[in-house]
C-alpha cells in the first residue's frame, strides 16, 4: 500500500510526473522572480539596509493602519464565518419560506465587489443615505454620519466577502450524510445539538479554508476603508500601494507585504494544524442525499425567517441602486441626489460606443478563462497529493504554491519583467516580455493559492475508502482520479474556475505591466475611462463597467455553475459518484452566482 | 457526458499548462497578434502614455492614422508608466512615451531609458522646460488652489496655500489629500516645500517648511475615494482646494457650481507633459518622425483647440482656445528648482506618508 511518506511518494510515477512540473513551475515562476524582485528591494547596492524597518517601525501612521488591517482581518475572521454560515444553513439546511429567493440575494455578493459595492452600501447608510434620511426623520437627534469607522467597514466588509461560504460552505454542507442526522434525531437529539455536534464539525475542512480567505480579505482591505473608514479607520494597502508605485520607497512597500504574508502564512500553519487528523467524510456504507429541517420551535422559526429577510434587504438594496445609479449622470452619483426622472442611457452608450469597442472584453474572457482553466486543471493534481501524502516534502511544495499572496500583484509583475527580460534557461531561453504569454502566466501564478486552499478543502471532505476500493479491484491511479476522485471535487472546482474567471476580468495591477501592448485586456481599458481625474463621466463609467461586469460574471456563474447544479447533474453524476457526493437537494436554484469580491481575497493586496 | 467534458477540459488545461511552460506556444488569447517581442512587430509604433483618457487616446490614434503613422497606445497612470519604462530598460515594449510630466521623465532619464534626440520643433519651445536633450515639452498645466467663488469674495479668499491652515476660518473648509500618489499632489507640495530650502534641514527642507506640512494635514477635510472635490464643493462640504487648470470648466458646469483660482505672490507651479524616444527602439528612424510630427505647432495647435490644453509650442499657441492662452499669460509661475525637487521627491513623499498624513 502506498504510504504517505516521502519514500512511498517517490515510487508512483504518476507522483513523480506532477512533482517534476511543478518544480518547474514553481521555480520558474513563483521562486525566481520574486527572489529576483526582493533582491533588487532590499539589497539595492548590493547591501542590505535596515532603512525600510526602522522607518515603518517609527511610523505612528504605519503602525496604526497596520493595526486597523489586523484588527479587521481578525474581526472578519469571525463576523463573515457567522454570516456566512447563517445564510447557508438558511438556504440549503433549514425549510425556510421562499429559500430560492433568498438564495439569489445572498447571491449577489458573487458579481460585484469592490470601491463600487462600498459605494452602494454608503448611498443607502452614509450620511445623504436612504436608511440614513429615514432614520433622522424618527430620531431627529441622531448623527447622520453615523455609518462610518471601523464598524462601518466591518459590516460592509462582512456582507460582501459571504461568497465562499454560499458556495463552497454550502457545497460541503449538500455532501453531509443524510442518515446520521436521522440517526441523531431518532436518540432524541435537538436541531441545536445535530447541528453543533454534527453538522458543523464536518464542514470544518471547509470552514477552515474560508476562515483564512476572510482573515485575507481583511488583511488586504483596500476600498471598504477608503469610502467608509473616515479619518479613524484607515488601513495598510493603500500606503502599500503609494510605495509600490515610488522606485525609492519600494523596500517599504516590500516589507509590508512581507509582514502580511507572513501573518497568512501563520493562519495557514493554524488551520492546517486544526485541520489535521479529523475525519470529515460519511463513514457510512449507504449515505443518503440531505433533506431540508424544520426549526421546531415556532418563536426560533419566526426569529430565524425574520433574520434571514432583514438580511436579504441588506444584501439585494447596494445592487438595486447601483444598477440605477449606473444610468444617472455622474454628478447625482457623487452629490448621491437620484432623480428618476433623469435616468438616461447616455453613460452605456459612450462606454460602448468606444472605438475599441467589444474586443478588451473579448481578450480580458480568453485571458481569464484560460488562466482559470489552467489554474484549476494543474491544481487538481497537485491538490489531490498535497492532501494524500502529509510529509514534509509535500509541506514545503505547499507553502511555496502560496507565494503568491505574500507579495503584491505589481510586485509580482515586477519580478517577472526583470527575471524574463532576457534569454533565460529556466523557460528555455525564451524572452517572454513583450509576448502574451507572460500575462497568462501572471494570471495563473495569482490564482493558485486561492484555487489550492479550496481544491485541497474538497479533497479533504472525499471518503478515502471509496478510492482503496477502487484501488483493491485493480483501478490504475489516473483511472481512480479520473472516474472517482474527479467527479466529486468538480462542483468545487467549477465554482472556483468560475470565481477564478471572474476576478481576473477587470484586473489591471498585473496586466498594466505585463500585457503586449497589441492585446491590451479590459482591466487597462477601464482605467483609461475611470481614473486620474475622478470627474463626472470617470465616476459614472466605474458603475457602468460594474454592471457590465456583473453580467458577465452572473452569465459566467449560471453557465458553469448553476446550471451544472440542476436536476441534470444527479442523473448523469449517479453512476460515478459515490454515497457521500455533494448530490444538490431538492428544491435548490440553479442560480446564476459569480465571485468578485472573492477574487480580493486571492490577494493580499488589491 | 459531463464528466467527459470536464475530462477533455482539464486535459487541454493540462496541455496548455504544459504549452506554455516550454515558452514557445502561443496562447489562444494571442489572436490576431504574434508572440513575439512587440518591438519587431510591423510597423506599428508602441506609444506609453497617461494621457489618453477622455477620449484623447482615440484622437490620437485617428490624427497619427491620418498622418500615416500606425500607433498603438498603451495608457497607465503616470507613476505606473514611468515603472513600465524603467523596468523594461532592458527590452524595451514602448518606442515612444508622451504626457508624463518633467518629474516623471527625469526618474526615467535617471535610469537610462531614454534616447536623446532633437525634435524638428524644439526651436518652437522653451527647452528650460524639458531637459533639453531627451524629453521635450508639449503641454503646460498649472497646479492651482481653486475656491467656490459664490460663496466667497475674492477680498475674502486665501491669498496663498499657507492661508489655509494659518488662518482659522478656512480651517477644515479645504480639502486635503489621502495619499502622493498622483502628479498633481506632488506638484503642491512641490510648490510649498521647495519655498523653505535648507540644506541643513531634513530632506532639504527647514524645519518650519515641515510644520506647514504638518499642519497642512491636520487642518484639512480628508478627500473621499471615488468623490470629486467639485462634487464636495457642491454639496458644501467643503470650500475649496488642489485643482489642475484644464479640468475647472468642465467640472464646474458639471456640478453647477463657480470657482475662482487664488494666485500667490511667489507663482503658480506649473506641470508640462513631454515627449521622449524610447532607448533600444527597434524603430528609431520612425519613432523620431512621429516625435517630429506629433510635437509640430500644426499638431499641438488642433490638440489644444479640442482639449482646452495649453500648448508649450509658441506657434502653436494661436490655435488654442484664447480663454486658455489668456489665462496662462497672465499666470506668474512659480520659480522652483526641479533639480532639487526632483532629487526628493520620492523621499518627500514617503516622509509626508509615513509621519505627517493621519
Amino acid at each position: 500500500m502506498s504510504g504517505t511518506g516521502v519514500r512511498g511518494m517517490v515510487r508512483s510515477p504518476f507522483v513523480l510526473i506532477v512533482g517534476a512540473v511543478l518544480t518547474w513551475f514553481i521555480a520558474a515562476f513563483l521562486v525566481w522572480p520574486n527572489i529576483n524582485v526582493l533582491i533588487a528591494t532590499f539589497f539595492p547596492d548590493g547591501s542590505f539596509s535596515g532603512r525600510a524597518a526602522e522607518k515603518l517601525f517609527s511610523s505612528q501612521r504605519a503602525m496604526k493602519a497596520l493595526g486597523n488591517s489586523f484588527l479587521l482581518a481578525v474581526a472578519l475572521s469571525i463576523t463573515v464565518n457567522v454570516v456566512g454560515v447563517f445564510i447557508v444553513l438558511v438556504t440549503h439546511y433549514f425549510r425556510i419560506k421562499g429559500s430560492r429567493i433568498l438564495f439569489l440575494g445572498y447571491a449577489s455578493t458573487f458579481i460585484y465587489g469592490g470601491i463600487v459595492l462600498a459605494a452602494g452600501y454608503k448611498f443607502i447608510y452614509g450620511d445623504k443615505g436612504i436608511v440614513t434620511s429615514l432614520m433622522v426623520k424618527v430620531f431627529p437627534g441622531m448623527d447622520p454620519g453615523w455609518f462610518s469607522g471601523f464598524f462601518a467597514v466591518l459590516v460592509v466588509m462582512t456582507f460582501a466577502t459571504t461568497t465562499n461560504h454560499m458556495l463552497f460552505v454550502a457545497n460541503a454542507l449538500k455532501g453531509i450524510d443524510y442518515q446520521t442526522i436521522e440517526a441523531a434525531r431518532n436518540l432524541g437529539a435537538s436541531t441545536w445539538t445535530i447541528l453543533r455536534r454534527i453538522v458543523l464539525p464536518m464542514l470544518k475542512p471547509t470552514l477552515f479554508a474560508v476562515t483564512i480567505l476572510s482573515f485575507l480579505t481583511g488583511l488586504g482591505a483596500l476600498s471598504a476603508p477608503q469610502v467608509l473608514g473616515g479619518r479613524d479607520f484607515q488601513t495598510i494597502t493603500p500606503m502599500i500601494l503609494t510605495f509600490t508605485n515610488s522606485p525609492t520607497s519600494r523596500d517599504l512597500a516590500a516589507l509590508l507585504a512581507v509582514i502580511l504574508g507572513l501573518a497568512t502564512i501563520l493562519m495557514l500553519a493554524v488551520m492546517s494544524r486544526l485541520e489535521k487528523g479529523g475525519t470529515y467524510f460519511s463513514v457510512s456504507k449507504v449515505s443518503s442525499a440531505l433533506q431540508k429541517q424544520d426549526i421546531t420551535s415556532p418563536v426560533a422559526n419566526a426569529v430565524v425567517h425574520a433574520v434571514a429577510y432583514l438580511l436579504f434587504a441588506v444584501y439585494t438594496l447596494p445592487v438595486v441602486l447601483i444598477v440605477l445609479y449606473s444610468f444617472a449622470d455622474g454628478a447625482a452619483i457623487q452629490t448621491g441626489q437620484l432623480a428618476f426622472g433623469s435616468l438616461t442611457l447616455e453613460n452605456y452608450q459612450r462606454v460602448l460606443t468606444q472605438p475599441s469597442g467589444l474586443r478588451p472584453f473579448i481578450v480580458s474572457v480568453v485571458y481569464s478563462a484560460l488562466a482559470a482553466v489552467i489554474a484549476v486543471g494543474g491544481l487538481l493534481f497537485v491538490a489531490r497529493l498535497l492532501q494524500k501524502y502529509k510529509n514534509w516534502v509535500a509541506s514545503v511544495f505547499e507553502y511555496l504554491l502560496h507565494i503568491p499572496w505574500i507579495l503584491p500583484s505589481a510586485l509580482l509583475a515586477l519580478g517577472l519583467i526583470i527575471s524574463y527580460d532576457h534569454p533565460n534557461p529556466l523557460v528555455g531561453g525564451a524572452v517572454l516580455t513583450g509576448t502574451t504569454v507572460i500575462l497568462l502566466i501572471a494570471f495563473v501564478t495569482v490564482k493558485i493559492p486561492f484555487t489550492l486552499r479550496m481544491l485541497k478543502a474538497s479533497f479533504a471532505s472525499v471518503n478515502s475508502s471509496l478510492e482503496e476500493a477502487a484501488a483493491i479491484m485493480g483501478a490504475k491511479t489516473l483511472y481512480v482520479f479520473r472516474r472517482v476522485l474527479l467527479p466529486l471535487v468538480l462542483p468545487a472546482a467549477a465554482a472556483i474556475t468560475a470565481l477564478n474567471f471572474n476576478s481576473l476580468l477587470d484586473d489591471y495591477d498585473t496586466a498594466i505591466f505585463l500585457a503586449h501592448p497589441l492585446v491590451q485586456p479590459l482591466g487597462l481599458v477601464i482605467k483609461a475611462n475611470t481614473d486620474g481625474a475622478e470627474g463626472v463621466d470617470g465616476v459614472a463609467n466605474t458603475f457602468v463597467y460594474t454592471v457590465l461586469l456583473m453580467v458577465i460574471t452572473g452569465v459566467t456563474m449560471y453557465l458553469v455553475y448553476g446550471r451544472s447544479s440542476r436536476g441534470k447533474s444527479k442523473k448523469k453524476r449517479l453512476p460515478a459518484v459515490p454515497p457521500a457526493a455533494p448530490v444538490p437537494g431538492p428544491g435548490l436554484p440553479g442560480a446564476p452566482l459569480a465571485g468578485e469580491e472573492a477574487a480580493q481575497t486571492a490577494a493580499p493586496v488589491r | 457526458m459531463r464528466t467527459l467534458k470536464t475530462l477533455a477540459a482539464a486535459a487541454v488545461a493540462v496541455t496548455l499548462l504544459a504549452g506554455c511552460g516550454g515558452g514557445s506556444t502561443p496562447p489562444a488569447a494571442s489572436g490576431e497578434a504574434s508572440s513575439a517581442p512587440a518591438g519587431g512587430s510591423g510597423d506599428t509604433l508602441v506609444v506609453y502614455t497617461n494621457s489618453n483618457g477622455e477620449g484623447r487616446g482615440e484622437w490620437w490614434t485617428a490624427k497619427a492614422a491620418e498622418a500615416g503613422f500606425t500607433i498603438e497606445i498603451v495608457g497607465a497612470g503616470g507613476a505606473d508608466a514611468t515603472n513600465k519604462l524603467i523596468a523594461e530598460k532592458n527590452n524595451p515594449i514602448a518606442d515612444v512615451a508622451f504626457g508624463l510630466n518633467n518629474m516623471y521623465f527625469s526618474q526615467v532619464q535617471a535610469e537610462d531609458a531614454l534616447e536623446p534626440y532633437e525634435p524638428a520643433w524644439a526651436g518652437q519651445v522653451d527647452k528650460e522646460l524639458g531637459d533639453g536633450e531627451t524629453y521635450w515639452p508639449l503641454v503646460k498645466q498649472a497646479i492651482l488652489l481653486g475656491y467656490n467663488s459664490d460663496k466667497i469674495s475674492k477680498d475674502s479668499a486665501p491669498q496663498d496655500w499657507t492661508d489655509l491652515w494659518t488662518k482659522d476660518e478656512f480651517k477644515d473648509r479645504y480639502e486635503r489629500v489621502t495619499g502622493l500618489g498622483t502628479a498633481t499632489a506632488q506638484l503642491v507640495f512641490a510648490g510649498i516645500l521647495s519655498r523653505y530650502q535648507d540644506d541643513s534641514g531634513d530632506l532639504g527642507v527647514s524645519d518650519e517648511g515641515w510644520q506647514q506640512v504638518e499642519q497642512y494635514f491636520q487642518n484639512g477635510s480628508p478627500a473621499v475615494a471615488k468623490t470629486d472635490l467639485f462634487a464636495r464643493i457642491a454639496s458644501g462640504e467643503v470650500d475649496m482646494g488642489q485643482m489642475p487648470s484644464s479640468i475647472i470648466a468642465e467640472r464646474e458646469k458639471s456640478f453647477k457650481v463657480n470657482v475662482e483660482t487664488v494666485i500667490p505672490s511667489v507663482g503658480v507651479p506649473l506641470a508640462v507633459e513631454q515627449i521622449a524616444l524610447v532607448k533600444g527602439t527597434e524603430k528609431k528612424e520612425q519613432a523620431q518622425k512621429f516625435i517630429d510630427w506629433f510635437g509640430s505647432a500644426e499638431v499641438q495647435g488642433a490638440f489644444a483647440k479640442q482639449f482646452n490644453s495649453m500648448p508649450v509650442n509658441k506657434d502653436a499657441a494661436a490655435q488654442a482656445n484664447p480663454e486658455v492662452v489668456d489665462f496662462f499669460a497672465d499666470l506668474k509661475q512659480q520659480d522652483i528648482d526641479w533639480d532639487f525637487v526632483q532629487e526628493n521627491m520620492g523621499a518627500w513623499v514617503e516622509k509626508i506618508e509615513l509621519e505627517y498624513m493621519t
